[in-house]
């Protein structure tokens, strides 16, 4: 066992400088906490904290959000052929599919046509994998940036097709 | 008286010791009497308690605002922002979290000795309010009462403090709270030597253990006795953080261990009385480090300040009303900053543990304290004029405090300094293990250390 | 007290031990673990973890699920350190096919999981202190780690959970303002690590709390089979990254750091240093990133792997990760099984902590990193 000791170390240790290095990083921090601008989530900044109701932040474009039925902005209908994949390729079977064979008219024919009656997301169990939407062929089904999700109750953590196609109403808080 | 040795060099005689320095006479009992109280009645029992009532009020708000205050410095060192929601800045955070302590559940663990469960807490935040009564707040009427052992009756009433977190922990029939409250005692116990011995330095040089003299006895000599007890102030302030339970001394609350310690069964007001308890505690603590190490009231440049605003007849009512607002202006400022710095800590540095904890208190305070107690007697001594039983002349002991010039100042500060390195060497000395400048050495002798204890656990389990 | 007759004194006198319960709700046991500690006074005499309170069966769901359809649980086995499961789980499946992946896809790959390692080791690095006591580290270490979730969120749709690979690739090409995020990320944190280190390294209560503490010989450790920082603490230079390489980290130049008497405060300094071997990867991963695909282009829209089967490692954060795939050519697999490192380092807390105090157990269950999510699967 041997010890090396300069008086420089000594020195140090009596005068508990690798405390007081310590300290002063976060008395500069404290320091310029107090002086510096503050943009919100700026990893430069004194202050990182974006007040998060009254600054929002810009969620990433690819965001896995909440789940939404588009329709075809030509005639408003439903973009789903009720074919089903979503629920098939779900992990946690979050979504049921209802589905009907109805006759249309196309033109002069009329044929029948395998069409979207109800749709069921369960957004309790959903965990965002993004799985549905990549499989989707008509781009109907989305996750959106939306990201807001909480509700008063169980019940209104299912999504029924009318909730899918409108989206939530989300209470925007500004203070 | 002046023995063989001639060192009858007397630098002080040319500059004789001052008057003592101008206190106000007037005092707001003489307006409480103009109404017709009785004198006694007006002295001790009405202007005391309006005294009292403001001093509560005004201790209790900064004990609520303390909390606000912490949060802000937490939150600035953290790169955050703090309570910004209630209020403008957050300022009426304070209020809320008042309230909602208030309208939270009481209650009592299954198991709890009731009476005692309960009691606790009062306890703990009577012991810390009780010793608002002897702190100097400011000059003249500034302070409720001024007796000749307040320093100590300060230290005794704190140490019932102790006694609430350990019954708290007690009778809260937890394991956690039960091993918080073993933990305190021990800490509170043996860190309260070391405080105490940490305040006989500077009392060499007071020489009265009443505050309002303390605080006199640095304004006549002009020097704060952290010039000439830097150690003694060092040792003080280290206690003082285990004292109030403070990071890195927070071990009987801490958190990622004991998850509360001694008041993790505790709730709504009773809880919020333990953390009123804390936060007096440090104001009482800074307070006690800035009267007798920082010169209390006293700022120099005071009298000057005063006799703008007021004149300089000490005896007029603006007089005095101008130099006690000033001197607990200069009090709470000195406070604040101290407190600060306690703050400022707990948000950088680790948490001790528990058997380094007591290392610390017992192996480096205590005996660092005693030898600055014993070296500083004896350079006093040593220092004081001839005809005084001395030899140096340095000090000269007069009936109003201590008369020294610079060349005394410097004395006591080398004298300080030279305990500092003679007790570091001689307890480096003692302390091998705990001691090492060379970091990889000191893992390596660690390392075996433990390794050798872990063996031993092991054949002990084994047997 | 060997007297035949029990006297009062002999009661009062007698020593016991004391179980005390930590967690599964507790602060500092990083989620639901139960530690079972036998105290004499304040020293650990006896522990014993209770395991299993986050369990869900995971490896029997896989069973269940379609070969993309299990990704996302990888995800959520570490989920502090969520592509580096991906990681581990899609290239199992790649191998098993024998799929080629496009050299941008590799070296996306690559940056995605250096900088989940650096995330992983930033939120071990805040907890640690946490425990020990050095709450603003916490923070610091938490606004870098946001950083890279950010990226995260940009690049893969999710901040945690980011489901960031594909079998056969990644679902998008890197972000338009990934590489400059990235690089501006790199240019902050060296700075960063710097400033941690300022606060403990030299710190005398951060080593006094951690130097000696919990010491793993190399030998133990490999006895042990543990893996990760646990094992390099000791001394021993094992990463899967050097031992048996995978994807395209043969390219890049860096070290393994390593330490040398195994004690907490190695731990330590070895996840300092691989925060910082990290940054140089992901550097040059950015420097050379190639243009083209990130999608191999013979990848079926049914993934039905060969019979076969395939045990495949990784080095995630925490330690070796490994993935045992049969595949009986159908599109689900017969058994999968992972062999999650925190688990197995875990099983070393009973030799570090016994001798110690109740403070040093926390510190000790903060030095092996573990994740619950991870052990109990």
């Amino acid at each position: 066992m041997s010890e090396r000791r300069s008086i420089g170390s000594v020195l140090s240790r009596l005068l508990l400088v690798d405390l007081f290095k310590g300290l002063a990083v976060t008395l500069r921090y404290n320091a310029r906490a107090l002086v510096e601008a503050r943009d919100g989530a700026d990893p430069t900044q004194a202050i990182y904290t974006a007040q998060y109701p009254k600054e929002r932040p810009l969620v990433g474009e690819r965001w896995r959000g909440a789940p939404k039925l588009n329709n075809d902005p030509r005639t408003g209908e439903s973009l789903c052929i009720a074919c089903n994949i979503c629920a098939l390729v779900c992990p946690v079977d979050v979504i049921s599919v209802g589905q009907a064979n109805r006759e249309v008219r196309d033109g002069e024919k009329r044929k029948k046509k395998k069409v979207l009656t109800t749709f069921e997301f369960d957004t309790s169990r959903c965990m965002f994998c993004g799985l549905c939407q990549e499989q989707c062929p008509t781009l109907c089904l989305e996750l959106t940036q939306e990201f807001e999700l909480a509700v008063e109750s169980r019940a209104g953590l299912v999504w029924d097709r009318e909730m899918l196609e409108k989206g939530i109403h989300v209470v925007t808080y500004k203070k | 008286m002046s023995g063989p040795i001639a060192l009858h060099w007397a630098p002080q005689a040319a500059s004789p010791p001052p008057p003592p320095p101008v206190v106000p006479s007037w005092s707001p009992v003489e307006l409480i009497e103009s109404i017709g109280v009785p004198h006694g009645f007006a002295e001790y029992v009405v202007w005391p308690a309006v005294q009292l009532a403001l001093i509560l009020f005004v201790v209790l708000t900064a004990v609520a605002y303390l909390t606000y205050l912490e949060r802000k410095v937490a939150a600035f060192i953290q790169a955050r922002l703090g309570p910004m929601r209630v209020g403008p800045v957050g300022l009426l955070q304070p209020l809320a979290d008042g309230l909602k302590l208030l309208s939270k559940e009481d209650l009592v663990p299954a198991g709890a000795d009731r009476f005692v469960y309960l009691a606790a807490p009062v306890l703990a935040v009577t012991a810390a309010l009780g010793l608002l009564v002897l702190v100097p707040f400011g000059a003249a009427w500034g302070t409720v009462t001024d007796i000749n052992i307040g320093l100590l009756f300060l230290l005794a009433v704190a140490s019932i403090g102790v006694l609430g977190i350990v019954l708290a922990g007690w009778a809260s029939n937890s394991k956690y709270a039960l091993l918080g409250a073993m933990r305190s005692s021990a800490q509170l116990v043996s860190y309260e030597v070391a405080l105490g011995l940490a305040l006989v330095g500077p009392l060499l040089f007071a020489r009265t253990l009443s505050m309002q003299e303390i605080v006199e006895s640095q304004r006549f000599t002009g020097l704060w006795w952290v010039a000439v007890q830097p150690l003694a102030f060092v040792v003080y302030f280290i206690g003082s953080l285990a004292e109030t339970n403070r990071a890195p001394f927070d071990l009987p609350e801490s958190e990622s261990e004991l998850v509360a310690g001694f008041h993790v069964e505790y709730s709504g007001f009773r809880w919020s009385l333990f953390f009123m308890a804390e936060y007096a505690n440090i104001i009482i603590t800074s307070a006690i480090a800035a009267t007798v190490f920082l010169g209390g009231w006293s700022m120099p440049g005071l009298e000057t300040a005063v006799s703008w605003i007021a004149g300089t007849d000490a005896t007029t009512p603006l007089y005095s009303t101008a130099f006690t607002l000033l001197s607990i202006g200069v009090f709470a400022g000195k406070v604040l900053v101290l407190v600060y710095v306690v703050m400022w800590v707990r948000w950088t540095l680790p948490r001790y543990r528990y058997d380094q904890l007591m290392d610390l208190g017992w192996r480096w305070l205590i005996p660092v304290s005693l030898a600055n107690i014993l070296i500083s007697a004896f350079a006093f001594l040593v220092a004081m004029r001839p005809d005084q039983g001395g030899l140096l002349g340095l000090v000269e002991v007069t009936k109003n405090g201590l008369w020294m010039g610079w060349a005394g100042t410097a004395y006591f500060l080398l004298v300080n300094l030279a305990t500092f390195a003679m007790a570091a060497w001689l307890l480096a000395k003692l302390n091998k293990t705990a001691w090492s400048t060379d970091l990889h050495a000191l893992r390596r002798v660690e390392a075996l250390r433990r390794a050798g204890r872990l063996a031993t656990a092991e054949e002990a389990r084994a047997e | 007290m060997a007297s035949d007759t029990p006297s009062a004194a002999a009661h009062v006198f007698e020593q016991t031990e004391m179980l005390l319960n930590m967690g599964p709700q507790h602060p500092s046991t990083h989620g639901v673990l139960r530690v079972l500690l036998k105290l004499d006074g304040e020293t650990v005499v006896d522990l014993d973890c209770d395991i299993g309170y986050l369990h869900r069966g995971v490896e029997k769901i896989c069973e269940h699920d379609t070969y993309p359809m299990i990704t996302p649980y990888f995800d959520r086995l570490d989920y502090v350190a969520a592509v580096n499961g991906d990681l581990v789980y899609v290239e199992a499946v790649e191998r098993l096919m024998g799929v080629e992946l496009p050299r941008r896809a590799e070296y996306l790959r690559v940056i995605l999981a250096e900088l989940q390692r650096i995330a992983s080791h930033l939120l071990w690095l805040a907890t640690h202190a946490l425990d020990i006591g050095a709450a603003t580290i916490f923070l610091y270490a938490f606004r870098e780690r946001e950083e890279i979730l950010k990226i995260f969120e940009n690049f893969t749709g999710a901040r945690l959970t980011a489901h960031a690979f594909r079998i056969g690739g990644l679902q998008w090409d890197a972000n338009p303002e990934f590489v400059r995020d990235v690089l501006a990320f790199l240019d902050i944190l060296p700075g960063r690590i710097d400033e941690y280190e300022t606060i403990l390294s030299e710190n005398r209560i951060w080593l006094a709390r951690t130097v000696g503490i919990g010491v793993l010989t190399a030998a133990d450790a490999i006895d042990t089979g543990l893996t990760g920082p646990v094992l390099r603490g000791s001394g021993v230079a094992y990463d899967v990254r050097r031992a048996a390489p995978y994807s395209v980290y043969p390219e890049f130049d860096f070290e393994i750091p390593t330490g040398d008497t195994g004690d907490t405060y190695d731990r330590y300094l070895v996840r300092m240093q691989e925060l910082r071997q990290s940054v140089r990867i992901v550097r040059q991963a950015i420097e050379g990133l190639p243009e083209g695909s990130v999608m191999a282009a013979r990848v079926p829209r049914v993934i039905k792997p060969p019979a076969g089967e395939v045990f495949h490692t990784n080095e995630s954060p925490k330690g070796e990760i490994g993935v045992y795939l049969v595949s009986d050519g159908t599109n689900t697999p017969y058994r999968l099984r992972v062999r999650p490192p925190c688990f197995v380092n875990l099983q070393a807390l009973k030799q570090l902590a016994v001798g110690h105090l109740v403070a040093d157990v926390v510190a000790l269950i903060g030095t092996i990193d573990i994740v619950l999510g991870e052990v109990d699967r």
